[in-house]
């Protein structure tokens, strides 16, 4: 080689900002937890948890309300049937749930490189779920409409932190109450590549879901693999009703996944003790899941918990209070005991708008959702207003959380480039690392680099305008949906999917209930 | 790890070698600018030899090549696309195209850039933001002479006696240590020497009120705020001399 060979061209400033500039890239398809759980009870406790919980199950019992199957079902199990009222003997629902379902199973999604791990040591976010308005800088509060819907869907197609692309993200009120559930599960499907959850609203909302994913996946292969998680919400105290019944025995045959969960808004629908609240959750979510493993044995099942402390002040629900996280932490090692997935958590606040009450309550639950373990966080980003409302700016700054929370369960970095005894001989005392040849080989993602937050001189922030976080977060999302594209999607399996939509639509006519 | 494998496709993708020697002028000093952005410091020095080979004179090197070069650095670290520890290497590639010209704008008795005096100010040994203001001194073709921590009166005095800077830059890390500022910039006032310099002042608990309150002729805010003030503020004075 001459001396005057060429060398490659830097590339210089354009190629710099363009990578910089380039919207955040998917890394991981869910988090694989390397630091332990963070336990509050020993284990003399959590037995005497359990032990309650059975007391609840065979003394109180549960009512399965209006669907005589499942209580024929429950009957040929063993368990006493008086009417409505099921009583399980000691230990009936714990056995029947570890014979069959399994610790942990794999969720597909139509991109193969999105399936998600759920169960064991592995977190999967979620967006959140139900609202049936949402909230913007520009509009403030409105009902949903479909159109924030698929929005909602591509924000958490586009954002890293989100490796599900959940379920209900909110409630599309302007679309018929009998017919949403088909343009949502179309546009999980159409506007992202991520697994997605199912409609339990009717048994037959359920079947449609599973006839829709049967078109993506092929009815053969969603009846080897589960390609939906659903949500079944116990009526607490201690009653699961026919409509979640229902979804949840159709879900359950076509070998598809539920989270059975109670839904707690301690005080009102639990005892206002943490300990009571964790007993009588471990029993509506033990009987749940036990009536799922009878329809179904081994069709998986993700042990629930959403509780919530109620004001005794007014009624209303609160947030990021220290009694929820305290039944989270116990629920966790309940489910870890028992072992099945575990399903909990979120950004969870009662803040109506992305302000500081909305930050530091959803900081306080994602920070013990995630070192609790949960394994399938429901409600990660988006939420205000104890659920009744999915915030556009909220959902960006959660989804910042969120990446967060995979950094630090991702534990230290032991390596030998970890340990940077190399940086250290370097520099020794009195100088600085900002040169050193560790930190230039390591510094682009040696730390975490919010999406959102400031950390700029007051004189630069001032130049900038001032804008606060959430002001920062409008700009964000909306420029995410203008990068956004969509995900290809096989042009035959949209028609197909377009042809069964239209099909249902036109069978029956539009209802709103 | 990933990041790097995607720079090794990049650079496969990327057919086009260069030779420095072979583009035309107006290339190879856009290819410097490219060159300094990535702290390449062997191919600065290669580029600015080559100029000076092809009759560049080394105050039209210093401006064109390496200045334009570093404010374009400033302005991407300002606004977040450039990391500090980037900015330490391209400030360390103009440094090996200063080394060349020092001696050459020396002899030819061309006007430098500009020179300073920096350090922090008597009690305070944080030193990690004056030297980041230091190097983009150095970057934007200063020459600095850095004093180091924990400086007194008596000590920025005799460095301001010895190298004659345009500039004294003080910093300070601590509320406790700002005040000394003051005391330095009021001794200047006493003994006259006050107007012969340009003082800047830095450090986090300052602000711009505090610059002007103890007298000083600016508060830079970062290390590419101090560059960019200190060519502006070097540039004034020297057009209201010769006007």
């Amino acid at each position: 080689m001459s001396e005057r060979a060429g060398r490659r061209k830097s590339r210089g400033r354009d190629a710099k900002r363009a990578a910089r500039q380039q919207a955040q890239v998917q890394t991981t398809a869910f988090i694989d937890r390397n630091i332990p759980y963070f336990d509050v009870l020993n284990e003399e406790s959590l037995e005497l948890i359990e032990y309650n919980a059975d007391t609840v199950l065979e003394e109180i019992g549960i009512e399965f309300r209006d669907d005589p199957e499942a209580l024929s079902i429950l009957k040929d199990a063993g368990a006493d049937v008086d009417g409505e009222r099921v009583r399980f003997p000691r230990g009936m629902c714990r056995s029947i749930i570890q014979a069959s379902a399994p610790s942990e199973f794999v969720q597909h999604a139509r991109n193969p490189a999105r399936n998600v791990i759920i169960g064991g040591k592995r977190t999967v976010l979620v967006p959140a779920y139900g609202s049936p308005f949402v909230r913007d800088l520009d509009e403030g509060r409105r009902y949903a409409t479909l159109n924030d819907f698929q929005n909602f869907v591509k924000l958490a197609y586009m954002a890293p932190s989100m490796h599900h692309s959940g379920g209900t993200v909110c409630e599309p009120v302007d679309v018929p109450v009998n017919k949403r559930h088909l343009d949502m599960v179309y546009s999980h499907i159409k506007y992202s590549d991520k697994p997605f959850m199912g409609s339990v609203t009717h048994p037959d909302r359920a079947q449609d879901t599973v006839d829709m994913a049967k078109v993506v996946f092929g009815e053969e292969f969603i009846q080897q693999n589960t390609v939906c998680t659903s949500l079944i919400n116990a009526n607490s105290p201690l009653t699961f009703d026919a409509t979640m019944l229902g979804a949840a025995k159709v879900y359950a045959r076509n070998n598809q996944a539920t989270v059975i969960s109670p839904f707690i808004l301690a005080g009102a629908m639990s005892p206002v003790t943490t300990a009571g609240t964790a007993t009588q959750i471990l029993a509506e979510a033990m009987a749940g899941m036990a009536f799922v493993q009878l329809v179904k044995p081994g069709a998986p099942v993700i042990f629930g918990t959403f509780a919530s402390a109620v004001s005794m002040q007014n009624g209303a629900p609160t947030f990021g209070t220290p009694e929820p996280s305290l039944i989270l932490y116990a629920a966790a090692a309940l489910a870890r005991r028992l072992g099945v997935p575990f399903r909990s958590g979120g950004g969870l606040c009662a803040s109506k708008t992305a302000d500081a009450q909305a930050a530091y309550e959803s900081a306080n639950t994602l920070q013990t959702a995630a070192l609790a373990g949960v394994n399938f966080m429901l409600h990660t980003a988006g939420w205000l207003e104890g659920g009744l409302s999915m915030g556009y700016e909220k959902f960006v700054m959660d989804c910042d959380q969120a990446s967060m929370i995979e950094v630090l369960l991702k534990g230290m970095d032991m390596s030998e480039n970890g340990q940077a005894m190399d940086a250290l001989r370097e520099v020794g005392p009195g100088a600085h690392f900002l040169g050193s040849a560790h930190t230039q080989a390591n510094f682009e993602d040696a730390f975490y680099r919010s999406t959102v937050a400031d950390n700029n001189s007051f004189e630069q922030w001032s130049a900038e305008g001032e804008l606060d976080c959430a002001q920062r977060a409008n700009v964000l999302w909306k420029k995410a949906l203008n990068d956004y594209q969509a995900p290809e999607l096989d042009p035959a399996i949209d028609e197909a999917l377009l042809d069964f939509m239209a099909r249902r639509k036109a069978a029956f006519p539009d209802k709103d209930y | 790890m990933t990041d790097d494998a995607n720079d090794q496709n990049e650079w496969d993708d990327d057919e086009e070698d260069v030779v420095l020697s072979e583009l035309a002028d107006d290339e190879l000093v856009e290819q410097m600018h490219d060159d300094l952005y990535d702290g390449l410091k062997e191919e600065i020095i290669e580029g600015t030899e080559i100029l000076l080979a092809r009759g560049w004179p080394a105050d039209k090197v210093l401006s064109e090549a390496l200045v334009a070069g570093m404010a374009i650095v400033g302005i991407d670290f300002r606004d977040g696309i450039l990391f500090v520890p980037e900015v330490l290497l391209a400030a360390n590639a103009m440094k090996g195209g200063m080394a060349i010209l020092r001696p050459l704008l020396a002899e030819t008795g061309a006007e430098s850039a500009g020179t300073m005096v920096i350090g922090t100010v008597k009690g305070d040994i944080h030193d990690i933001g004056k030297n980041l203001v230091a190097m983009m001194m150095e970057g934007a073709g200063l020459d600095v002479f850095d004093i180091g921590i924990n400086n007194s009166v008596e000590e920025y005095f005799s460095a301001l006696e010895r190298h004659k800077p345009d500039i004294l830059g003080m910093s300070a890390l601590l509320t406790t240590t700002m005040p000394y500022m003051k005391v330095v910039i009021d001794a200047m006032v006493e003994q006259g020497l006050r107007d012969k310099y340009i003082v800047l002042v830095g450090g986090a608990p300052l602000n711009e009120e505090f610059g002007k309150a103890v007298g000083a002729d600016a508060y830079c805010r970062d290390a590419a705020e101090a560059a960019t003030t200190a060519v502006r503020l070097i540039a004034e004075r020297r057009a209201a001399a010769s006007g």
